[in-house]
C-alpha cells in the first residue's frame, strides 16, 4: 500500500505502508488496510498512523483531506508533520505554529518601531534644509 | 557650475546607492526563483484536491452548501493582497489604485464593504482611506508564507460568510504573467463556481466504470469539511501568485534604479571632467599671466 502525503511545500512522505490508522476529531479512529474500498475523510486537526512491520510513526495534520483509491493514499494536508510519537509530533506542530504567531507579532512591532524611526529621520533631514 | 567637490560627493552618493539597488535586485531575484519553486510545489496539491472535491460531488448525490450558492448581496468583504515593504515598483499603488476606482464604482456607502487587508501596505492603505477592516492587527505577508500567518484571518471570513456576515468575499491581487509583467486580478472567492468540479468529473469519467467512494463519515459533512479548506487553499495560492509578482515588481524596480545611477554618474562624470578641465585652464591662464606680467 503506498501513502503519499502532500503538503503546500511538497510531498512531505512518499512510502509503502502496511496500514493506516487514521484519528481525527469528531471522527473517531479507523484504520485503512490493504484493498480497502475508496474511501474519501477530512482530517480537521488529528493524526495518521503509519505502521510498517513492527514500525510505526505518526502525521500531525491540520486541514486536510484523504483519499483512498487502490491502495493508495493521498493526504493534502496545509499543514503536517512527521513523529514517533504522537504526542511529540503534535506538540512540535502546536509549538512551531505558536513560535510563527509570535515571531510574526515580534516582527510587526520591530517593523512599526523601525517605521516611526525612519519617519523621525525624514523630519529631521528636511528640518534641517530649511 | 558646482564646484569639483560637489559633483564627485555626488557621483560617490549615486555610486553607493546603485551599489544598494543592485544588491536589492540580486536579493528579489533570488527571491523570484524561490517563489516560482513555492507556486510550483503548491500546484499538485491543488489539483489533487479539486479532484478529490470532484469525486465528491460526483458521488455525493445532490449536495447543496452555502458556499456554492450565491445569495443577494449586501455586504461584500474585499481581501487586499499586498506586500509588507515598499519599493517595488507599481507593485502595491497598482493594487490601491484598481481597488479605489472599484470602491467609487460600486460602493458609495462604507456600510456595504469591509477591507481584509494582507501585508503592512495593504493594512496601512486601508487605514489611510478608512475603509472599515474586519481585523485589528496587521496581518503580515512574509517571503515564507504559511498557512498559520493568515489564519486568523480565513477563519474569520469562513465564518463570516456562513453566518451571513458578508454574502461575497472578493480578491485584489497582483497576478504574475512573468517578470516584466504583472497585472491586478479582482476575482471572487465566494461563492465559489462549482462547475469546474463537475466537469472535471465527466472528463475523467472514462465510461469503464465509477469509483464508488465511502465517506467518512459521511459525504455531507466531508464536503462541508472539505469546501473552507478549499477556499483557503485558492486564497493561498494567489497569495504565492502575488508574492512572485512583488519579487519581480521589485527585481525589475531594483534594475531600472541601478540603470538611472549609472546614467546619473556618467552625466555626473561628464560634469565633473569638465569642471577639472576649466580648472585647469583658469591655473593654466593664471601662470601664462603671471609669466607674460614678469616679462
Amino acid at each position: 500500500m503506498h501513502l503519499i502525503v502532500i503538503t503546500p511545500e511538497g510531498e512531505l512522505y512518499n512510502e509503502e505502508v502496511d496500514y493506516i490508522v487514521v484519528s481525527a476529531s469528531g471522527l473517531g479512529e479507523f484504520a485503512i488496510m490493504k484493498d480497502h474500498a475508496p474511501l474519501i475523510s477530512a482530517i480537521e486537526v488529528g493524526h495518521v498512523k503509519m505502521v510498517k512491520g513492527d514500525d510505526h510513526v505518526f502525521t500531525v495534520v491540520i486541514n486536510g483531506a484523504l483519499e483512498h483509491q487502490s491502495n493508495t493514499i493521498h493526504i493534502l494536508a496545509q499543514e503536517a508533520h512527521v513523529g514517533l510519537e504522537k504526542e511529540s509530533a503534535m506538540e512540535h506542530l502546536n509549538e512551531a505554529r505558536k513560535e510563527r504567531l509570535e515571531e510574526n507579532r515580534r516582527r510587526t512591532m520591530d517593523f512599526l518601531e523601525a517605521e516611526r524611526e525612519l519617519k523621525k529621520n525624514i523630519r529631521e533631514a528636511r528640518a534641517s534644509k530649511r | 557650475m558646482k564646484s569639483m567637490r560637489d559633483i564627485k560627493k555626488r557621483m560617490n552618493a549615486t555610486e553607493k546607492t546603485s551599489q544598494i539597488t543592485k544588491a536589492m535586485h540580486m536579493v528579489s531575484a533570488a527571491k523570484l526563483k524561490k517563489a516560482e519553486r513555492a507556486i510550483h510545489a503548491f500546484r499538485p496539491l491543488t489539483e489533487k484536491f479539486s479532484r478529490v472535491l470532484s469525486r465528491v460531488f460526483a458521488g455525493g448525490g445532490d449536495i447543496s452548501h452555502p458556499m456554492l450558492e450565491g445569495r443577494e448581496v449586501h455586504k461584500v468583504l474585499y481581501i487586499l493582497v499586498a506586500s509588507d515593504r515598499g519599493l517595488a515598483g507599481p507593485f502595491n499603488n497598482r493594487l490601491f489604485k484598481a481597488f479605489d476606482e472599484h470602491v467609487k464604482a460600486n460602493h458609495p456607502d462604507k456600510e456595504e464593504f469591509e477591507v481584509a487587508a494582507l501585508g503592512f501596505k495593504a493594512y496601512h492603505f486601508a487605514k489611510r482611506r478608512d475603509y472599515p477592516l474586519i481585523h485589528e492587527d496587521v496581518i503580515q505577508m512574509r517571503d515564507d508564507v504559511q498557512f498559520v500567518d493568515f489564519q486568523s484571518l480565513s477563519d474569520r471570513f469562513v465564518k463570516g460568510y456562513l453566518s451571513g456576515s458578508f454574502d461575497q468575499v472578493e480578491v485584489f491581487y497582483n497576478h504574475f504573467v512573468n517578470t516584466l509583467t504583472q497585472d491586478v486580478k479582482h476575482q471572487t472567492l465566494l461563492p465559489l463556481e462549482a462547475s469546474p468540479f463537475i466537469a472535471s468529473e465527466e472528463e475523467n469519467g472514462e465510461g469503464t466504470y465509477k469509483n464508488i467512494y465511502y465517506y467518512e463519515p459521511d459525504a455531507k459533512t466531508v464536503l462541508f469539511q472539505l469546501l473552507p479548506m478549499y477556499v483557503v487553499h485558492i486564497l493561498y495560492g494567489m497569495i504565492l501568485e502575488s508574492k512572485a509578482s512583488e519579487h519581480a515588481a521589485r527585481m525589475m524596480a531594483m534594475k531600472s534604479a541601478t540603470d538611472n545611477a549609472k546614467e546619473l554618474i556618467k552625466d555626473l562624470k561628464l560634469h565633473y571632467n569638465r569642471a577639472r578641465q576649466s580648472a585647469i585652464t583658469i591655473e593654466l591662464t593664471d601662470i601664462i599671466g603671471g609669466a607674460e606680467a614678469v616679462k
